[in-house]
This record gives structure tokens, C-alpha cells and sequence, in this order.
């Protein structure tokens, strides 16, 4: 008898679980739906506004943001929360079903599988910028670089992203294997060498590497030209050939699940044309792709 | 309570001398670099200063062809720098006006002074002209020819704007200039100086641009995620009682899992469950219940990682009452549903409300499994520890500075609340038991019930507080 109360109960617990949960679930829709309905009431109240959700780059983190003010100022098209993350992982979060309207990643091979995985469309992606891959080091230390080969020498840790997700990391091993201190050439196939092995302090991400620097915790990283300008205390130490890495390139596309296509274009063609965001761009050191 | 104050006060100044220093620094890190600069015995000074890290060669409607700045209409000094030295340009109109000699070294020394100051003011960590030692070319020509590189100064595009071209024979037009300095001379008396932001203003500001919403999302996030995991919690500890013990395992070890697991496992788990990637998820979302990277899903979060603790000190309260007292309440005929309401909730209180606390504050500081399934989305599912994460990785020190103290701040009160409810719940203890030495004297008196006084303290107190809860009971019950 005992048994069965205790067998209904279990029973009924997991209903009730469940139910709960499904609750949880309807609940947490339902209250998240006045968000939605305020935009939509928005929307009727001044013709059709347009919010664009975008996922762009960790490296534009600071200059998007003066870009897209200036886009919503012109044409009342605004934006939901712009994520800026290292690219792999944009990538993986459209994966999993985020919605997203503009896709700028900061390398093709991000884009690429992006591509390859249907969450863009190929007809509309456009290389929209280059980026210089330098050394740096905290404002004002003594550290000195002259050559990649140099890092090897420095006295303390290396800052470097996650050449999985993160791009930039992927270049800094480029540039590290053109000197002989990574072993594979593509960025993301080989070993660090033992001279600098243990000296390597991986990133999640580019920003995440120039906090390193700037907080002390590392002597130098690899970082884009771009992210000096967007951190405050790093400074350039060295500026990697070109000829060290592969070339550097932001490609731009809308994403295959956008909703508002027509009206993503038109902010990645305002990107590449406004003499204004051509400077706001050019302040944060990214160079409009030839 | 004299003492409780002092603590008080001395929380509150050890926040306001963590606080000082961060908004002084807070006001060198800001945003706002100078533009403008003059000097002693010059009859100039500068305006309007920009600095272009980069140009571009892309082709664009309305822009000249090559390597180019854009530039404003009315800039009077362009400064490039190139490998091997800086190339200065001074527009005629202000060669003429300021009396300035473009070939004489002395008669520029001071503007170069001006145009070092002002670059290193505005690098943002860039190299800065005034660390290069290299020569300085300064003309006056709208077109110059320097190491290689064709300098147009004054070029126009078919949309009339004004840019800044430069060419090269060997092609590669970038080399001519690393970066690119641009500005507008005026009358030394018509400089406009910026302020230096006094600490105090510079904290309004801080304060007038931090954006708030963190805190709303992680208390209502929280909130909601705490009336679910109370709800569901108790439900399950109650249900999780009376089973059998080998399922009460299985049920136990699966309701206290989220407890053990890294956050982050939740976090992928649960994208799993939801997110596009599974059959589980597609059917999900094909059915209406698309909650990946959305405020529900930072909730069910707050739910997965708070639900153990309420229900492991649940649990705890519910198994260390006397089953002898439930069985007593059985056999007087009260529902199992009343027994819950009555005897268990009342009696286990104390500890169920430390738990829900304890919740509370693991809500609140969820991070790990928020982040892997509802990501970050200001406004929507940023919390605050997010904010705190994402503001540092931003370069916005001060401003997740600011999050790490307002946390400290809700700790502090959280605790302050527990001490203050622990003292409170011990003092009904207490009176609980002057009431039971009053009731032992009335059983002396020869009125007493049935009630075995043998035992140890808690047993006897938990009797007493049943006797009492059933007098009230029938007190009630006889009232109506």
C-alpha cells in the first residue's frame, strides 16, 4: 500500500514537473512577449521601424556601435544588442538557432562556415574590412619586440586567442609559424614550440588578449592594429608583416534566417559608403577592404 | 542594534573608499580626448583635430580613385607619416595668415610642438609622431612628391567632398602614410580649451552613462526563477520523502545533480534540449517553444542551478521532524496536504527560508549556464555578473567596477537579512520553550494531554510545538 502511494506520488511528481516546467517555458514566453509587442506597437506607431540584430566581431566592439547610431540618426532603423564575440563562436551561436540579421565575421574561414552551414547567404557577403596583426604591449612597459622571433626572449606570458574560435589567434600562429615557433602553417594545426609553449596564455576571444596585456597579466599579445585604439593602456610594440600571416579580412553577409533581408543590406552597404562611418572606421583603424 | 548600526557604517565607508579611486581613474579612462592646443608666444593655435589610423583604396561612389583620407572642408595642416619621415602640409591661407615659412624649421617648431602634443593625445595607444625621430617635410603645395609617394592634399571627389590621395609608383600607396593627422589652424585667442573633469563630474558622468538595466534583469530573472525553484523545490522534497528508498535515490541524485555539475554542462545540456542543433530542440522549436537566447532561457537557468538548494535543505527540514509526530497527525485524520501546510512548513521553516535565500543569491549569480543558453543580450538576458564580465573584456573597468561593488552592496544586505532572521527565528525558539516549561508546569498542575514527555530537547520541543499547533487548531475549529 505504502509502496503504491509512494508509486503515485512519483508519478504525479514528474507530471508535475513537467507541467511545471512547460509552465516555467509558457510563462516565461508569455512575459517576454510584452518586449516584442512594445516594438511591435512601436512599429505601428511610426511607419515600420526595423530592429536589426547584429553579430559582428569581438575587434568591432567599440567603433559598430558609433556606426550604427549614426545609421539609426539617418534612416530610424534601430538595433537590438549587438553581439560582439570571437567570431567561431557567433558562428556557433547561429548554430544553435539565435536569430540574427548581419553576420561580420573576422576571418573567411569563420564566414566560411558559416557558409558551408546554410546560415548566411552567399549572394550577399562582401569583404568589408582589412586589419594589420601587431604585438603589443602595456602602455608605457619597456618591452621590446623587433621581430616575431622576439616574443621568444620576453620574460613573462604571451597573450594569444584561441585560434578554435578566435581568429586573431589563428593569425598570430601564422605569424608565429613563419618564424618557426608554431608548427603548422594554417594557424590552428600544430604546437606551440617549447621555447614558448609555456609562455603561451590562450584568449577566448581577441579583447580578452588585450586585457591580458593591459591588466599586467601578460607582457605582450597578439592583437589586431584595431584593438589598440578600442583599449586603454596597450600600446603598438610591433607591427607583424603582411607577408607573415594570411591577409586579414572582415567578410560581411546577412544571415539566411533574417527576416528584415532587404533592410540588411542596405546597413552593410551603408557601412562600405557613408563618408562619416568610412571615418568613425578609420579612427578605430580598420581599412575599408580594396 | 548599536552595534548592528556600526556595521552598517562601517560597510558603508569601506564601499565609499573603494569607490574613490575608481572613478578617478574612471575619468582618465574616459572618452573625450583633446582637439585643440595652443601654446605661449604662438598667434595660433589648433582646432578640430582628427586622427585617421587608416585609409582606404576601395572603390567608392563618388570618392577619387587610390590610397585616400576623408578629410573636413576646411582643414589647414595634414600630417602623415611615412617610413622614413612626416610629411606636414600647411594650407597657404594659414602659411600666409600666421606668417609661418614652410622651409624654416624655427618658424614651424612650435606648430610640430602643437601637432605632437595633439596625436599623442589622440593615439589611443597608436605609435605617436612625437617618439618617431624622423625628418619633417613641411609644404605649402596642394601636391608634393616625397620618398616616392605623390601627396595630393587638397583632391576632390565627384561628390565634392575633400580627401587626402596618395599614390605611388611602386603601388603600394599605403606605405606613404601609417597614419594620418588632420586639423584646423585658428587665432590663438579663439582656441577653446577643454576642461579637465573634475573627479566629481566625471562620477556624474560615469553614473549618467552606465546602463542600469543588469540590475532590473537579474531581479526579475532571479525573482521568477526563485518562486519557480521555491515551488517546484518544496514540492519535490515533500513528494521525495515519502518514496521508497531506491527510488528516492534515483530522485534525489537527479534533483541535486545541477548542484554538482559545472554551470557551464547545464548551460550545454539545456542548448541541447532547446537549441536547433538536436532532433529534440528542431521538434521543440517547430512546436512553438523557441527559447534559446531569450529571457525564459535565463531564467530556466536561474531555475536548474537554484532548485537543489531549496530542495536539499527542503529535504533536510522535512527529514529531521519527527515521523512519530506525522503518523500522530495521520491518525488524528488530517490530510497529507495539511500535514505539509501545518506541521511540515511550519516546523522546517527556519531552514527552508535559509535555503530560499541561499537560492536566491545562486540565482543572482548565475553565470555560467546563463551565458551558454541564453547568452548576452543587454536589456534582455545580461546580468549583472555577465555585465561584469563583458564590460571588463569591453575596457569598461569602471563601469564593471561599479557592478562588483552593487554586488557586494545586495551581498551584504542578503547576509545582514539571514543574521537578522536567524536571531529572530531563535528567539521564537525560545519563546518556544518558556512555553513549554509553562506547559510542563500546567501538566504538573494535573490539565496536561497525553503527550509522552520523554525525549531529548528537540523531540520535546517539536511535541510541544505540535500540541500547540493542534490546540490552535481546535481553538479555530471550535471558534467557528
Amino acid at each position: 500500500m505504502f509502496d503504491m502511494v509512494s508509486r503515485r506520488g512519483f508519478v504525479s511528481l514528474s507530471a508535475a514537473a513537467a507541467a511545471g516546467l512547460g509552465l516555467a517555458g509558457c510563462s516565461g514566453n508569455k512575459t517576454s512577449e510584452p518586449a516584442g509587442s512594445d516594438a511591435g506597437s512601436a512599429k505601428a506607431s511610426s511607419k515600420k521601424v526595423v530592429e536589426l540584430q547584429v553579430f559582428a566581431a569581438n575587434s568591432l566592439e567599440k567603433a559598430l556601435p558609433e556606426v550604427q547610431e549614426l545609421y539609426t540618426d539617418q534612416t530610424g532603423t534601430t538595433f537590438a544588442d549587438t553581439q560582439f564575440k570571437a567570431s567561431g563562436d557567433l558562428v556557433e551561436q547561429m548554430r544553435a538557432g539565435a536569430a540574427v540579421d548581419v553576420l561580420i565575421t573576422a576571418s573567411k574561414g569563420t564566414m566560411d562556415d558559416a557558409e558551408a552551414a546554410e546560415l548566411v547567404d552567399a549572394d550577399t557577403r562582401e569583404d568589408m574590412f582589412v586589419n594589420d596583426l601587431v604585438i603589443i604591449r602595456a602602455e608605457g612597459s619597456d618591452t621590446k619586440v623587433e621581430a616575431i622571433a622576439d616574443v621568444a626572449n620576453l620574460d613573462g606570458k604571451i597573450a594569444i586567442g584561441d585560434a578554435k574560435t578566435v581568429p586573431a589567434g589563428k593569425y598570430a600562429n601564422q605569424a608565429l609559424a613563419s618564424v618557426g615557433l608554431y608548427t603548422g602553417t594554417e594557424g590552428d594545426d600544430g604546437e606551440y614550440a617549447p621555447e614558448i609553449a609555456d609562455k603561451v596564455a590562450l584568449a577566448d576571444k581577441v579583447g580578452t588578449a588585450a586585457a591580458y596585456v593591459s591588466t599586467g597579466d601578460c607582457v605582450a599579445g597578439f592583437v589586431y592594429s584595431s584593438d589598440i585604439f578600442r583599449y586603454d593602456g596597450i600600446e603598438e610594440a610591433f607591427v607583424c608583416p603582411e607577408d607573415s600571416h594570411k591577409p586579414i579580412v572582415y567578410p560581411g553577409a546577412v544571415a539566411e534566417s533574417s527576416e528584415h533581408a532587404d533592410e540588411a543590406k542596405a546597413f552593410i552597404d551603408f557601412c562600405l559608403s557613408n563618408k562619416k562611418v568610412q571615418k568613425i572606421w578609420a579612427k578605430y583603424g580598420f581599412e575599408l577592404s580594396a | 542594534m548599536l552595534n548592528r548600526f556600526r556595521m552598517l557604517v562601517a560597510c558603508a565607508l569601506t564601499f565609499a573608499l573603494c569607490w574613490v579611486p575608481g572613478f578617478a581613474f574612471a575619468g582618465n579612462a574616459e572618452d573625450g580626448a583633446q582637439v585643440a592646443a595652443t601654446a605661449h608666444g604662438l598667434s595660433y593655435g589648433i582646432e578640430g583635430f582628427e586622427r585617421l589610423a587608416k585609409g582606404t583604396a576601395r572603390d567608392m561612389e563618388g570618392q577619387p580613385e587610390g590610397y585616400r583620407f576623408p578629410v573636413d572642408e576646411d582643414v589647414d595642416l595634414v600630417a602623415a607619416l611615412a617610413a622614413d619621415r612626416v610629411v606636414v602640409w600647411i594650407s597657404p591661407k594659414a602659411v600666409e595668415k600666421y606668417g609661418l615659412d614652410p622651409q624654416d624649421n624655427e618658424s614651424v617648431s612650435g606648430l610640430k610642438a602643437l601637432v605632437c602634443e595633439l596625436d599623442s593625445a589622440n593615439c589611443m595607444g597608436g605609435a605617436q609622431l612625437g617618439d618617431v625621430d624622423l625628418p619633417w617635410y613641411v609644404t605649402a603645395e596642394t601636391t608634393f612628391d616625397a620618398g616616392g609617394y605623390t601627396y595630393g592634399f587638397d583632391e576632390r571627389g565627384a561628390d565634392g567632398d575633400r580627401y587626402v590621395v596618395i599614390a605611388s609608383a611602386s603601388g603600394d600607396a599605403k606605405g606613404g602614410a601609417r597614419w594620418l593627422d588632420s586639423a584646423q589652424m585658428v587665432e590663438a585667442s579663439s582656441v577653446v580649451l577643454r576642461d579637465e573633469q573634475g573627479p566629481l563630474a566625471s562620477l556624474a558622468s560615469l553614473l549618467g552613462g552606465i546602463d542600469y538595466r543588469p540590475f532590473w534583469v537579474s531581479i526579475k530573472t532571479s525573482g521568477l526563477a526563485l518562486v519557480i525553484a521555491f515551488a517546484l523545490g518544496l514540492f519535490a522534497a515533500w513528494k521525495t520523502m515519502g518514496t521508497t528508498s531506491r527510488v528516492k535515490g534515483l530522485l534525489d541524485s537527479v534533483f541535486t545533480i545541477p548542484m554538482v555539475l559545472p554551470p557551464t554542462v547545464c548551460g550545454f545540456l539545456l542548448l541541447m534540449l532547446f537549441g536547433r542543433s538536436t532532433g529534440v530542440g528542431q521538434w521543440l522549436i517547430a512546436h512553438g517553444i523557441s527559447i534559446v537566447f531569450t529571457w525564459p532561457a535565463a531564467v530556466i537557468s536561474a531555475v536548474v542551478v537554484s532548485f537543489p538548494l531549496v530542495y536539499r535543505t527542503a529535504l533536510g527540514a522535512f527529514e529531521s521532524l519527527d515521523t512519530q509526530m506525522l503518523d500522530a497527525a495521520r491518525t488524528l485524520g488530517w490530510s497529507e496536504r495539511r500535514i505539509f501546510a501545518k506541521l511540515m512548513m511550519p516546523l522546517g521553516w527556519p531552514s527552508i527560508a535559509a535555503g530560499t535565500v541561499l537560492a536566491f543569491a545562486r540565482a543572482m549569480g548565475e553565470f555560467g549556464c546563463t551565458l551558454f543558453f541564453a547568452g548576452n543580450y543587454a536589456g534582455i538576458t545580461q546580468t549583472i555578473p555577465i555585465a561584469i564580465y563583458f564590460e571588463w573584456m569591453g575596457g569598461n573597468t569602471s563601469v564593471a567596477l561599479f557592478w562588483v561593488v552593487v554586488v557586494i552592496a545586495f551581498s551584504f544586505l542578503v547576509i545582514l537579512f539571514i543574521n537578522m532572521y536567524t536571531a529572530h527565528s531563535q528567539k521564537y525558539r525560545k519563546r518556544g520553550l518558556s512555553r513549554a516549561e509553562r506547559k510542563r508546569i500546567k501538566d504538573l498542575a494535573g490539565q496536561g494531554d497525553s503527550l509522552d514527555p520523554a525525549g531529548g530537547d528537540a523531540l520535546r520541543i517539536d511535541r510541544e510545538a505540535l500540541a500547540e499547533l493542534m490546540r490552535d487548531d481546535a481553538a479555530l475549529q471550535g471558534g467557528r
